[in-house]
């Protein structure tokens, strides 16, 4: 569940300091380029982020999919499930 | 206000140093991309570039010693040495101070920066060396045209970035035009180091092997380097002493998106584009030939082709890129643009876009001037430059009527 | 005569932030001196000492003090949204920027944007920026782990881009890169872009910022035993034609009479002549008196620097007063220049009569350039 890793926080933290935002601005279903502002060199910096965090590299080609935190998330789920 | 015409073209590139053996590159549609050689590019995945293996400094330069400077400004000194040849001018018979330099770069000395860089890495900051901290500004770029062909007056680097050239060439257009100048070298030069390798393969925007603009499955640049001058005078002189005038710099315009960092804007393009031809007092349906920017990004080439739609309607002209010979060549890459144009107007031909495969439907009304040169009469040449921050940059280059 | 007024500035350094901060450290440094007949003249002041600035750095200096503005923060400027990832010379020249289209009242909007440009000088960008990028394609795992979001502060015109974007500045936008040379080329950028009509007006300025980067290269390549303190700043002066749109601002305080440039081969003697050259041709241009030019304001750095100073006084055939404004703040590179013209508007009180400087720039190839101002159309802190 979303609610109870701690991934979802840590992953909060890393979008919202890549998007200069507080960490409590940015909601789970917040579309990054329509609410925050965000654009594709932001977007790839959270996929960097995330590879080095969590050692988990999703490909470029998935981002325009990943369009909120909750995507991002799931995102992490789907492609740790193989290593884990 | 003095007519400006263009009487030297000094092209240092992966295609060929020189003019001749450039025109030959363009023609022939060579390809200047090579593996990387300049540093260790292992660790890349993507491992090519239009590097210019062959530039041997010290069998073009005359006066500047080599070891002194960075590898930048051997490339501007030695493009420029190359222009002044090719013009014909016998330096004595002008005056010194109203000749001048004006050098566009992205990097400025960047194979000097990483050099330093790697010393702080290996051994901490007071390693570096003070030699080579020396050889660090960018300033140096015009410095070297200046030193090496003894000129005392302007000497001026632009680090508009990707449109760098068409910048110095602009600047070098007033200063003759208002009469500050007789004699101007203008364009830029740029060299392939990692740190622009590793940001633009980052970004998704390098390509593996062949860049390919217009295509439909293009899918990035290469970066490049070289040095791209021209000799640019007044008409009136450059008539007086007989010289061969190339073409004549009609004019050009320059704004800025004001809006993001990286990503071109299609409106802010095309009144740049509107901007340059009233500048030049030319008609969009005046214009026979465009030499894109054309980097081989699905973003730029998209966003480029559609702003040149919305300024030429139902008549657009063919649009070409060099890039796809050289890749990206930064800072020179407008320079080598407007040689380009320049040879183009005078020898009749359009400069193809090798590499290219399937059109893209969404560009179908652009004609790239696929893979082979054409020859066709050129009058006038639109040559664009665009790059990050929002600097864009376009100069018309004509016929001399 | 260019014809080109300053219509309001500002500086971002030491001092801290815009005119005033500026106008009372000169006040301090008795930059400005009364004379028995009533003007104000300019004196040379003491070498100001330097601050520490290790808390500005992670990485080891070669010496813990510098010319810095420690406390800058440019959230308290400009806020968070798109600055985080600024680096330290863009924050500085944004600042500089917006606040000197607001020292200057200027009405900037839809109808006019495309009318106001940006030229900003520099020596190779931010050294700090570009040599992190590298030293990260070499000590990551992978050589191409690198900040995406950063790329864009490896380019030299990262900051004059980055003020186009936050005040949306669509006219001429450029960077020159020529070091010490950089503001009087800006200037004449600026100036050539103005009267030549592809704008109304230019934010013309230089910054340079303080980093170990830069720290280093002073100290590996000053002279042995006269080391400068390293400094830093940012200076915008806003310029627009003489006869103007009302939206460039209301009062004109300093005049651009003159400006232009000239290279010595080699440096030396070539050089020398070079700037004798620049300074004659200059004082032609401006159509003056050379005896009423009563302070030249030099980019010399270290103490027994005389390299501009000499060939002026050659063309000028009298000595003013010299100022270096290298003493109060240290070897600011490319923002030397702007720093000059900055400190010769700021000296003055409000009520003091018009008056003229030369502002001389060297570089170690042999570039060099002059500029005559005529400053003081109620220019003190006080009249804003």
């Amino acid at each position: 569940m979303t609610q109870t890793d701690p991934r979802m926080a840590e992953l909060r933290d890393i979008v919202a300091e890549v998007l200069e935002l507080e960490s409590e601005e940015l909601t789970e279903t917040g579309d990054f380029v329509a609410d925050y502002e965000a654009d594709s060199l932001r977007a790839i910096e959270i996929l960097a982020r995330i590879d080095k965090k969590f050692k988990i590299e999703i490909p470029q080609s998935e981002l325009p999919q990943l369009n909120n935190l909750k995507a991002v998330y799931d995102a992490v789920v789907r492609h740790s499930a193989g290593g884990a | 206000m003095n007519r400006v015409v263009v009487t030297g073209l000094g092209p240092v590139s992966s295609i060929g140093i020189g003019v001749s053996a450039f025109t030959d590159g363009l023609r022939t549609g060579r390809s200047g991309i090579s593996p990387i050689s300049s540093f260790d590019a292992s660790g890349f995945p993507h491992r090519n570039a239009g590097e210019v293996p062959d530039f041997q400094p010290e069998r073009l330069l005359r006066r500047i010693d080599a070891a002194r400077w960075g590898r930048s400004s051997q490339f501007a000194a030695a493009a420029a040495r190359l222009a002044l040849t090719d013009s014909g001018l016998d330096p004595a018979a002008v005056e010194a101070d109203r000749v001048g330099a004006v050098v566009g770069t992205t990097s400025g000395e960047s194979v000097v920066v990483e050099a330093v860089t790697a010393q702080q890495v290996e051994g901490g900051f007071d390693q570096m060396d003070p030699d080579l901290l020396g050889q660090i500004t960018a300033g140096r770029l015009a410095h070297a045209v200046n030193t090496e062909l003894e000129l005392t007056g302007e000497s001026l680097t632009l680090a508009t970035a990707c449109s760098a050239s068409n910048y110095a060439i602009g600047y070098a257009y007033d200063m003759l035009a208002t009469g500050e100048a007789d004699v101007m070298f203008a364009g830029g030069a740029d060299s392939v180091c990692r740190w622009a390798h590793a940001g633009f393969y980052r970004l998704g925007a390098l390509t593996a092997d062949a860049c390919s603009p217009f295509d439909r499955d293009r899918s990035g640049i290469l970066t490049g380097e070289g040095g791209a001058i021209l000799m640019l005078e007044n008409l009136d002189q450059a008539r007086d002493r007989g010289a061969r005038i190339y073409a004549e710099v009609l004019g050009y315009g320059l704004n800025c998106d004001a809006n993001h960092p990286v990503a071109p804007d299609r409106t802010s393009i095309a009144e740049c584009m509107r901007m340059a031809h009233r500048n030049a007092s030319i008609k969009p349906e005046d214009v026979d030939y465009i030499s894109a920017h054309g980097t081989g990004t699905p973003a730029n080439d998209s966003v480029e082709a559609h702003a040149i739609l919305d300024v030429f309607g139902d008549r657009v002209p063919p649009v070409s890129s060099i890039k796809s010979m050289i890749g990206h060549t930064m800072g020179a890459a407008s320079g080598f643009g407007a040689i380009a144009g320049t040879l183009a107007i005078a020898h009749g031909f359009l400069p193809p876009t090798i590499n290219w495969s399937n059109p893209d439907p969404a560009l179908d009304r652009l004609d790239p001037v696929p893979n082979t040169a054409r020859t066709a009469a050129v009058r006038v040449v639109q040559n664009n430059g665009f790059a990050f921050g929002g600097n864009n940059a376009i100069v018309l280059i004509g016929a001399v009527e | 005569m260019t014809g080109v007024v300053v219509t309001g500035w500002s500086a971002v350094g030491p001092a801290g932030v815009g005119r005033a901060a500026l106008a009372d450290r000169l006040a301090g440094a008795q930059v400005a001196v009364p004379t028995t007949d009533g003007r104000t003249v300019l004196a040379e002041p003491a070498p100001a000492t330097p601050v520490e600035v290790t808390t500005l750095v992670d990485e080891p200096l070669p010496t813990l003090t510098g010319h810095a503005r420690v406390d800058f923060d440019v959230r308290a400027h400009l806020g968070r949204k798109g600055t985080s990832f600024y680096d330290r010379a863009t924050a500085l020249a944004v600042v500089a920027c917006g606040d000197a289209l607001r020292d200057a009242q200027a009405d900037v909007n839809d109808t006019n944007r495309a009318r106001l440009g940006v030229v900003l000088g520099t020596s190779l960008g931010s050294f700090r920026s570009t040599s992190g990028y590298t030293r990260d394609t070499l000590v990551q795992e992978k050589p191409y782990q690198v900040n995406p979001v950063l790329f864009p502060n490896t380019v030299m015109n990262c900051a004059a881009g980055q003020a186009a974007i936050r005040y949306g500045l669509r006219g001429v936008n450029a960077t020159v890169a020529t070091g010490p040379l950089a503001f009087l080329d800006a200037l004449r950028y600026g100036s050539n872009a103005i009267t030549c009509g592809y704008v109304d007006a230019m934010l013309v300025g230089a910054v340079e910022e303080f980093s170990p980067h830069r720290a280093w290269v002073t100290s590996l390549t000053g002279r042995p035993g006269q080391q400068v303190p390293t400094g830093e700043a940012a200076t915008v002066f806003l310029l627009a034609r003489t006869v103007r749109p009302d939206w460039t601002g209301p009062y004109p305080e300093a005049e651009i009479l003159a400006l232009t440039t000239a290279y010595g081969p080699g440096g030396g003697a070539a050089a020398d002549r070079a700037l004798t050259g620049c300074v004659r041709r200059a004082v032609r241009r401006a159509g003056v008196d050379p005896i009423e030019i009563t302070a030249v304001l030099t980019g010399e750095t270290e103490p027994d620097d005389t390299d501009e100073y000499v060939p002026a006084c050659a063309a000028l055939g009298h000595q003013p007063t010299r100022l270096r404004v290298s003493r109060l703040f240290g070897r600011c590179d490319a923002a030397t220049g702007g720093l000059a013209l900055a400190t010769f508007l700021a000296a003055a009180p409000a009520e003091a009569a018009p008056t003229l400087t030369l502002l001389t720039a060297r570089s170690p190839d042999g570039g060099t350039a002059a500029a005559i101002v005529r400053g003081w159309f109620g220019a003190g802190a006080s009249g804003r």
